[in-house]
Formats: structure tokens, sequence, C-alpha cells
């Protein structure tokens, strides 16, 4: 390979790094009134300390026939209001790559999740 | 019933990295469910007598027990190195009507309000925000509960409101593990709820002026607070502003408290002489290594709920991201010298420069919003009267700069001196002088935390000024005749006889902690204090 060909690849390489890295971002939606369900017995030392997270990296298949993909989230020990406080969202270049390549069917949900304290 | 879960633990640390501090067993009380058992009376109660029972174990196995909420305290106040009792599911609120109040209260029905121990600031606003009312103050944030609030004092910087403890009109106490040990507490000169509301809580009433004073900042030492009775009063708007101003302006201010007749005017706030008007809350932010001529200073008016207002939450919600600082603090801790071009470089995110003139009006609970986690912190708090502050911060932040330099920035707010026998909020006008910041590890160049916190008590006893420190902060607590310097003998010896009246000798070691034994105040009053005649039903 001609040392021009080589130069061109790496290029072409680190094109793709810079824009996968560009592809990996986070947001997140946090609701300005509840609190977030305790976690006492969490060590988290991020922006989750003391909060119960529920972290959720899979990949949902849709059918044919769904326009729409619901997620249920359902009252449990993790998530005893079943009300949502804190949601953030994480795209990745293998998500989007994923959902392209199968033209949507598959879809990949990389979150994290916060229900709200019940009230009482 | 309500459900316990013990969890055999080695160690408990602080929100903000404060500790390890060594713990054994953690208990976590969850409510009984709602639907079945939806009268809230009895749920209360239901969750005292398992309270009760944690008591009556922890009592069996000669430990000791301390109850916490959101572990927003900086030290071992919260902490015991055997059980602890993680309060923060435990958030009922119970309402209150015209037919529960006391036939001598003078406070307004609507304004009175019955919280469980683990509600938090910002909830305990959301259930007074839907009946049109408002806390009459609160810290700097939202996340803490009541009972650790009113435990360690937790201040915002209202001139003329005072502390959190300062609208408390009633307490319920869990004293042991007996049926009478369930006490409800409020002053015999204030009170508020009456016998037939008391007794669905309560197996004794305590109405007594001295003992209710003692119990408002209990330390975590009185037994359990498992309820709280507030006094609200209407919903009402904040006008806040952040102003660059000069230094001589903005201490003059502090020592005087002379809003009306000062240089500093906001053209929107000023009476229909064209006066000042006085402000509810004044807050100045100092860099000690900064030679700007002015400080940055930080305050609000008060003015009466009316809607629409413009939303607060574009300006509020920018949190500050202090990640950099991290990398930061780790360049200081090798080079200390950097601390000041760091904080130099940094004030963009420790300053709310990004405010200045930004005008931002909202609700008490929407201005202080929530604070999200940001990693290890210190803080250290002085009050001082107000008239003492400009003294005061100019030795303290010279110690600082000279012997430092600490890898943080002052601020001094101003609260309204508090009834509360142990407040450190003690002066007409206590000035609470702070420093903020990012914990480090201490070597051979910058010196540890606790040598600083002694730093700055022996400079403040050297130059004659008197002083408190926050209870929920950062000191070198074990500082020989500490809490005698901070409060008169008389005060001392009535905290403490009113716990002896509250607490049996048993139960008074089994509420005590390292921290009450750091500052000399687990001593054992072992006389029963209450009177035959006292005003006990």
């Amino acid at each position: 390979m001609s040392s021009k060909h080589l130069k061109f690849t790496r290029l072409v390489f680190l094109g793709i790094f810079i824009l996968s890295l560009h592809s990996c971002y986070s947001v997140r939606f946090v609701s300005i009134n509840g609190d977030e369900q305790p976690d006492p017995l969490s060590s988290r030392t991020d922006y989750y300390r003391d909060m119960q997270v529920i972290e959720l990296d899979t990949v949902i298949t849709a059918k044919a026939t769904t326009q729409d993909i619901n997620y249920l989230i359902k009252e449990s020990s993790d998530c005893k209001s079943g009300r949502i406080h804190t949601i953030e969202f994480r795209n990745t270049l293998g998500g989007v790559l994923l959902s392209a390549i199968t033209f949507g069917r598959k879809r990949k949900v990389k979150i994290k999740y916060v229900c709200q304290l019940e009230t009482n | 019933m309500a459900s316990t879960i013990a969890h055999a633990k080695s160690e408990w640390d602080t929100l903000h990295h404060n500790g390890p501090f060594p713990l054994k067993t953690l208990y976590i009380t969850e409510l009984e469910g709602e639907g079945n058992l939806p009268d809230k009376f009895a749920r209360y109660t239901d969750a005292a007598h398992e309270i009760q029972r944690l008591i009556q174990e922890t009592k069996d196995a000669h430990q000791g027990f301390r109850a916490y909420g959101s572990r927003w305290s900086m030290n071992h106040i919260a902490s015991h190195h055997d059980r602890m009792h993680y309060n923060g599911f435990m958030n009922m609120h119970i309402p209150t009507f015209a037919t529960d109040m006391n036939a001598n209260s003078n406070y307004h029905t609507d304004n009175v309000f019955f919280f469980q121990c683990g509600n938090t600031i910002k909830r305990v606003s959301e259930v007074l925000s839907a009946h049109g009312k408002s806390l009459k103050t609160s810290g700097a944030s939202n996340g803490q509960t009541i009972a650790g609030c009113i435990s360690t004092g937790v201040h915002g910087s209202g001139l003329d409101v005072g502390s959190v403890q300062d609208y408390v009109v009633g307490l319920n106490i869990i004293t042991g593990p007996n049926p009478q040990d369930i006490v409800y507490l409020e002053p015999a000169s204030k009170p508020a709820l009456n016998d037939t509301f008391a007794q669905k809580i309560a197996g004794r009433i305590i109405r007594d002026d001295e003992i209710f004073k003692a119990a408002l900042v209990s330390l975590g030492s009185f037994g359990f607070i498992h309820g709280v009775v507030i006094e609200a009063e209407d919903r009402f708007l904040l006008n806040r502003y952040v102003q660059k101003i000069p230094k001589k302006l903005a201490l003059e201010l502090s020592t005087t408290m002379d809003f009306a007749n000062s240089s500093f005017k906001i053209p929107q706030e000023v009476d229909a002489n064209g006066k000042p008007n006085r402000p509810y809350h004044y807050k100045v932010f100092i860099n000690p290594y900064s030679k700007e001529t002015d400080y940055v200073v930080e305050v609000m008016y008060k003015k009466p709920y009316q809607t629409p207002y413009p939303d607060p939450f574009p300006i509020i919600k920018e949190s500050i991201y202090r990640d950099l600082i991290y990398v930061f603090i780790k360049i200081a801790e090798k080079f200390p010298k950097s601390i000041p071009w760091l904080i130099k470089r940094l004030r963009k995110t420790i300053l709310p420069l990004n405010d200045l003139e930004r005008v931002v009006t909202g609700t008490l609970p929407e201005i202080f919003w929530d604070a999200p986690y940001q990693g290890a912190a210190f803080a250290c708090s002085f009050g001082v009267d107000h008239k003492d502050s400009a003294k005061a911060l100019q030795v303290l932040t010279d110690l600082t700069v000279n012997e430092g330099p600490i890898p943080g920035i002052f601020a001094m707010r101003f609260v309204k001196q508090s009834e509360a026998t142990m407040a450190f909020t003690k002066f007409p006008i206590t000035c609470m002088l702070e420093i903020d910041g990012v914990l480090w590890k201490p070597n051979r160049r910058i010196m540890s935390l606790n040598q600083y916190g002694k730093r700055m008590i022996e400079e403040l006893k050297k130059h004659n000024i008197p002083f408190t420190i926050h209870w929920g902060k950062n000191a070198d607590w074990d500082h020989p005749g500490l809490v005698e310097h901070m409060f008169n003998p008389a005060s001392i010896k009535s905290w403490q006889k009113s716990r002896a009246a509250l607490l049996s000798p048993e139960m008074q070691e089994l509420f005590s902690n390292h921290f009450l034994s750091d500052i000399k105040l687990k001593n054992q009053v072992t006389s029963p204090v209450i009177e035959p005649n006292d005003p006990i039903t």
C-alpha cells in the first residue's frame, strides 16, 4: 500500500473515530417536582448518589405492525410509585447503526431512570 | 405494619464524603401501604410503634441509636457507631383542621401543618404550595429532611426571618420504648394543637417553654423526632438580583444592616420616598485570593404572590459543572500555591457571575431549588454578630491566605436570632461566615481540614470575636472548651436539664454519639426536671 493510501485510510479511521465520539451523548430529563426515590444502601458517587437508579441496556424489537414502542414503567421495589422523576437517555453510534441497518426494527435502548418517591 | 430491614454494615458516610464513620447496623423502615391502613393517624402511630420496637431492640443489645435523613450534615453529628435509622421513607403529611387547634392558640389554622420526620424541605414546600402557603425560609437548597434541618439549625439568609427551627411550633418525639415515651411537646406560652389531636399521636403531652426551646436544636440527641408541626405563611415571591458592589459598601451593609440609608439601591426596589427597601435576603460572596475592589452580592426582596411571573427555571437550573474543579483540586493538592490562580480561573463557576444583571422572580422553593450532588465537599461556617462580620471576615481570610491557601471561597449570610437554646444563630442578627469548597487530601504542603478548623477557632478567639459554629458543618469539634466558649453556662445547663427531663439516663446514653462526646454535652443529668406543677397533662 502506498503511503498516500495509508494516509487516506488513517484519515478515514480518524474521521469515524471523531464521528463516533460525537454520536455518543446523553440527555437527562428531570421533573421539577417531587423527590427521587432514595437508595440508602447505594454507594454511587455520580450524579445519582443516594438515588434508586434503574439502568436499562437492551434492544427492543418492533413488530412489522407496530408503529410505537411503549416501554412500561411499573411499580416495583425499585420504583415504588411507578412514576418517573429523572430519565437519562444515551445515544450511541452502535444504536444508530443498528436501527439503520434493521430499518428501525431493532432499537437500542440505553437509559437510566429514577422514580419519584411515593408521597404519603 | 410498618416494616424495617436491618442491614449489617461496617461504615456509613455523609452525602459529601466527610467520613466514613463506623456503623454496625442500618435500619430502614417503610410505612405500611396506604391501601392496607388508610387512616393517617393509624399509619403514623403504627410507624411510631415500629420505631419503639427498634429502640427496645437496641436497648436490649446495649447499643446506641441515631436517626438520620438526607445525610447532608458534613460531620459526624448524624452518625452512630452502633445503630442508625434511615428516615427518608417516613414522609407522611397529616392535615390539621380548626377543630385540632388549641383554644389558646394564636396561630391561624390555615398556617399550621403537621409533617412526619422524613419529609424533605422540597416535599414540605410542595404540600404547602398546594394550599397556597410557603415556608418562611429554607436553607440554600431543598433536600434536607425537616427533622434534620431543625436538629442542626439549618438557615437561609433571612435577615428578619430566622432559621428553619424558628417556625416549628410543636414536636412529636419518641424518647423510649414505653407508651408514655411518645411525647407531644410544644411551648406553654404558644400552644398550637389541642389535647385531642395530641392524644392521637402521643402518650404524653408536655407544654413547657424551656424544654421546647432546648428540643428545637437537639443535635439529634433528644430522642427520635417523629413529627414536626410548623407554622407556614401565605405563598410569596422573591425578586433575586446579583450585583457587584464596592467591598466597602458590601461590608458596611453587613455590619449595619442599614439598607434604608445606604447608597446601595436597586431602582425597582425602593419605597414611596425613593429609599431602598430592606431585602428579605442578603448574601456576600468573597474570593479570599482576589484583589478586586468589588464583591458579588445576592439580594432578594419579598413580594406578594401573583401570577403570571417569568419562568425562573431557565436561570435556576443552570447547575454548576464541577468536574473541572476536581481535576484542579488534584493539582492543588500537589501545588497549593496554584489555588488562588485556579480559583480565579474558576470564578465563573463558583460565583454567580453569570446571573449579574439578570433578575429572577420565583417562589421560595423555586429560588432555593435542587442542588445536584457535586462530589466530596467541605464547609466551615461560623456565626458571629453581624456587627463583627467585617472584622471576622478579615481575620479568617487573612488566615486562609497566609497559612493556606485552602481550596474554597467565603460567603456571608445573615439570619435573625433564634429562640432555640443551642441555636448557633444566637446573635440579634447572626452573620454566618462560611467557607465552602472541595475536600482535599492534606500533605506537607497543605494543612488538613481539621487543622484549618482549629486555626480558625484560635484566630477568632485571639481577636476576641464571639462566635458559634454551624452544627452540621466541619470544625475542630473536640477543641477544648468549645461549646462553653460559644454558649453561656445557663444555656448549656438548660439544654442538658431539658434533655434529662425528656430522656431517662438509659435513653440519654442510647441517643448519645461521638459528636455529643466530642463537644462534651453527653454528661447525663439524672434528676428528673419536670416538676409536679409543670403544665403537663
